[in-house]
């Protein structure tokens, strides 16, 4: 691919030549491409309609703001089974999942002959494409680009059918593996980053550069550029004899936040190649947005975006945070190319999982921080443990919509998020605490393996999880995967008393017992308070310091332990090893003998100290 | 300058001489967050119920527990968070305060601030009135009858100061946010926007500040001159402030700082001590108390002091 940026139009054009392999076994007797920057062309696309729906307008833009991709050539280039022909009086707009007339975002080319299993087809594209100013993560600011879904890419045929979607408002990308070589020319005072190897800078002479990637094995090529980069460049050797390159484009107001920035790239390609297989590729570059730019918090193969606030301080989890999940999405959608218009989950689920592992395991818990007058503070004493990751989102979320959904399809944007990112983290985390960590990491290091630079469905992890588990755990996957209910244990009541004694007439006896038993009575009733079922442990704890352990199958809603036992019930917890981390009530969990009389002190006074402060504050208003 | 010591000086011996109406000012403060810290007591009680929550609660902090109880909160419980603790509780009600979020705490919280705001115009009566006496002496009965004999005056005053801060917080503000964003979108960096926003502040707490200071000394001139007209005495009161400038800014910066040494303090102590069992609980307690007690004694040392400065200058 041939690309030239003109910075004054904001104009990019290029030409390519794409070579297409029938890899499955039915014939394609047409062909159809992404134009992602269509949906910016106007207001009536089905982006821009489904973004208003939820409240995100794009009024603010003039005339240059828009942008679009319009192809101006393609025709099919003679080989072994193809002649010369021009395919553009067959160029069709396509609408397959909203029948929007104005949604120009897919577009089919109907071939004279079809392109036969294990056939190649060579095809020549011109294209204009204009960018847009930021939205969606890609776009100009200034003299900052960032280019991302820009070209006409193909979509994934498979099934006998293309698998080639609108652009949604949220809805991420699907596209084929291959191999992208392109040399992208603009003015040389511009710094550049992309997918791939940089492999050769050359200097035009004319006031142009000529920069030229080359990446194999993926499924999408962006790029960025800007004047103001500063660039810095590292090997790190992640594993023995395994090196890359890693890249950062940083932000000159975030200087001091190289180090940063770098060891969170560096931990992120140490224990992801740890967890799920050695990254395979010899670059990383991550790209430090610019501000206003909109660009922060997105990947794409080998190359992604971070995200950082100059004022960020020791123990917050920025930039490491998204830097790890930016680069944790090279695992899962970037070497498990999920779909991620049709199974968000899987790659959003599977990364926010991948960066909570991962972070927590190179960091520990960060700390609880808020910004007061824009200058960011912690919170020494609070912590925020890996359990709370995701489930206040699942809390309030949980019954709108099931977690497998096309991705424009759920309720609201919260639900969308909330199933894709939170309950799939949940689901996951909790799936390890069930399987065991050791059987739970060669399962995921294997699902990852497996299907590297392929496209799994839900099916195969299904699959994946029952091999390694030895047994079918849909019972498990399906209740949240294909399920909207909670998942809620709770103890329902503790009790101990002294053990009755016999006392009336038995078969014509009086008996009235006066020494008393010193053994107690003691039950516990644990309840399913949610419609998921799961086994579940339950420990209980007496007096005297002796400790019971049970299992509950947690099918019925209830379930009662009785004991005899010298000494009262001091405490019991269902789940005590906190496996069910998608339970949205922890608080129910335990039940203990007595309350802890200290806690509502302690905070209320706490709290009431900073009510009596804010009443004296008031009265600046006041006398 | 020696003015300003001087008359700070005086000032302090003032108030040290009537402990007994600082402390019934924040026996009211505290019978007035009482009325709430009930409900909120019961709120965390029942919350905590007898789950091991409570005890993890007890000896630090639950994070889990707190996603539980906000994702459940309604009205007063949703201001329960870990910014209340030590010097989020302070930085929280600054920023409130310059921000003029206050209008959006839940309704309970709006009606008892604007009813303590009503009563301490009340209260500011009494305190003024003790400390016109040439030798401060405060009995319960003089009080009240110095308070309810400037209410109605303190009152308008009260209403007249409004006019200015809500011309700062709202006319302002909103001509500042639309600067601000214009400068934002087209800024490189969150630098600028940070620092501008910041300076805005910095802005509107000295514009505050010096309300607070012109209002003062209106009241000072009702209570001493018996001024009949608000306007007059703010009109009066603006130029005694531009009239003597090092001294009454002076003055009053001297106090704010103390106010700030002693705020300082009440958070290193706050940090240090960790409330893990019953006597650390009751230390903190105590240490609170202390810290309201004491800006309440700032607050009566700023008024005295600016009564024994007029006086002087007068």
């Amino acid at each position: 691919m041939n690309v030239t940026l003109n910075t004054e139009t904001q104009m990019i054009k290029a030409s390519e030549i794409l070579s297409w392999t029938n890899d499955t076994r039915f014939p394609a007797n047409e062909l159809r491409f992404h134009l992602y920057w269509n949906a910016f062309q106007n207001n009536m696309s089905t982006y821009l309609t489904e973004s208003a729906r939820r409240g995100r307008s794009v009024s603010g833009f003039r005339e240059e703001n828009w942008g679009h991709c319009r192809v101006e050539l393609i025709k099919i280039v003679k080989n072994l089974y193809f002649n010369d022909y021009d395919l553009m009086p067959f160029m069709e707009f396509q609408s397959p999942d909203d029948e929007n007339l104005y949604d120009q975002t897919v577009f089919s080319v109907t071939l004279p002959q079809a392109v036969e299993p294990g056939q190649t087809i060579l095809l020549s594209i011109e294209f204009e494409s204009k960018v847009p100013r930021p939205i969606s993560r890609t776009g100009v600011y200034k003299d900052y680009y960032f280019i991302a879904q820009w070209f006409p890419k193909i979509g994934v045929f498979e099934d006998g059918r293309w698998n080639c979607h609108q652009y949604h408002s949220s809805s991420e990308y699907y596209a084929d593996y291959g191999t992208y070589d392109v040399k992208i020319t603009l003015p040389s005072s511009f710094i550049v980053g992309g997918t791939g190897e940089h492999q050769e800078i050359i200097d035009n002479r004319d006031g142009t550069t000529t920069h030229h990637f080359h990446q194999h094995s993926v499924h999408d090529f962006a790029w960025t550029a800007s004047l103001r980069f500063l660039e810095y460049k590292e090997n790190f050797e992640f594993a023995p004899g395994k090196i890359t390159e890693i890249t950062l484009l940083l932000q000159p107001q975030h200087k001091k936040l190289k180090d940063r920035y770098l060891n969170a790239v560096k931990n992120a390609i140490k224990y992801c190649s740890l967890f799920y297989g050695d990254y395979p590729y010899t670059t990383a570059t991550c790209v430090d947005p610019a501000y206003n730019s909109g660009s922060g918090g997105m990947e794409y193969p080998t190359f992604f975006t971070g995200g950082a606030y100059f004022l960020t301080r020791k123990g917050m989890s920025s930039p490491e945070g998204v830097t790890i999940h930016e680069f944790g999405h090279g695992y899962f959608y970037g070497l498990v190319g999920s779909n991620e218009f049709e199974n968000a989950w899987m790659d959003e689920g599977f990364t926010s999982f991948l960066d909570s592992e991962v972070y927590y395991t190179a960091y520990g818990n960060p700390l609880y921080s808020r910004s007061y007058f824009g200058i960011p503070f912690t919170f020494k004493n609070v912590e925020i443990p890996i359990e709370s990751s995701g489930i206040s989102g699942h809390r309030q979320t949980y019954n709108m919509d099931e977690m497998q959904r096309f991705a424009w399809e759920f309720l609201e944007g919260g639900s969308y998020g909330a199933n894709s990112y939170s309950k799939a983290e949940l689901m996951l985390r909790t799936l390890k605490r069930f399987m065991g960590k050791d059987l739970f990491s060669r399962m995921i290091k294997d699902y990852s393996q497996r299907f590297w630079f392929k496209h799994p469905r839900p099916q195969d992890f299904y699959t994946v999880v029952s091999e390694h588990a030895g047994q079918d755990m849909s019972w498990f996957l399906d209740q949240f995967v294909y399920g909207s209910e909670k998942l809620d244990y709770a103890i329902g009541t503790i009790s101990s008393q002294r053990v009755r004694q016999p006392q009336g007439w038995f078969d014509g006896e009086y008996i009235n017992r006066q020494i008393k038993d010193s053994r107690y009575q003691s039950e516990v009733i644990v309840r399913r308070l949610g419609e998921v079922k799961l086994p579940v442990d339950v420990l209980v704890v007496f007096e005297d310091g002796e400790e019971i352990r049970e299992t509950w199958d947690g099918q019925y809603r209830w379930k009662k332990f009785t004991y005899q036992k010298p000494s009262r019930i001091s405490k019991a917890v269902v789940d005590p090893e906190f496996k069910l981390v998608l339970d949205i009530n922890q608080t129910n969990n335990s039940m203990m003998r007595k309350p802890n009389k200290l806690a509502p002190f302690k905070w209320v006074s706490n709290w009431m100290a900073w009510l009596q402060h804010a009443l004296e504050f008031l009265t600046i208003l006041g006398g | 300058m020696m003015k300003v010591f001087w008359n700070f000086g005086r000032g302090f011996m003032a108030t040290g001489r009537v402990t007994k109406m600082v402390l019934f000012l924040f026996i009211v403060n505290l019978l007035f967050s009482l009325l709430l810290a009930i409900p909120m007591y019961n709120s965390l009680k029942d919350s905590f119920g007898r789950s091991e929550a409570g005890s993890r609660m007890a000896k630090g902090f639950d994070y889990i527990w707190w996603e539980e109880f906000r994702d459940e909160a309604r009205g007063l419980e949703t201001t329960f968070s870990p910014s209340v603790i030590g010097k989020g509780a302070i930085l929280t009600n600054l920023e409130s305060l310059i921000q003029m979020r206050f209008f959006s705490s839940p309704s309970i919280l709006i009606v008892f601030g604007l009813f303590y705001i009503i009563l301490h115009t009340f209260l500011a009566g009494g305190i003024l009135s003790t400390f016109s006496q040439d030798v401060p002496r405060f009995t319960m009965k003089e009080f009240i009858h110095g308070a309810g004999s400037h209410f109605l005056r303190f009152f308008g005053l009260m209403l007249f100061s409004w006019v200015f801060i809500i011309t700062i917080g709202g006319l302002l503000r909103d001509a500042f946010i639309s600067i601000l964003s214009g400068i934002s979108s087209n800024s490189f960096s969150e630098v600028t926007p940070f620092f501008i926003r910041l300076a805005f502040s910095a802005l509107t707490f000295i514009l505050l500040l010096f309300i607070q200071m012109v209002f003062d000394y209106a009241r000072i001139k009702v209570v001493l001159e018996e001024s009949r007209n608000i306007f007059k005495s703010t009109l009066e009161a603006l130029v005694f402030v531009f009239k003597y400038p090092f001294s009454t800014f002076g003055l009053f910066y001297l106090v704010f700082l103390f106010q700030v040494a002693v705020t300082v303090i009440y958070i290193l102590l706050k940090e240090i001590i960790p409330q893990s069992n019953f006597p650390w609980v009751l230390a903190v307690f105590i240490i609170q108390q202390l810290f309201i007690f004491a800006i309440i004694w700032v607050r009566c040392l700023l008024y005295s002091s600016q009564m024994q400065l007029y006086r002087y200058m007068r």
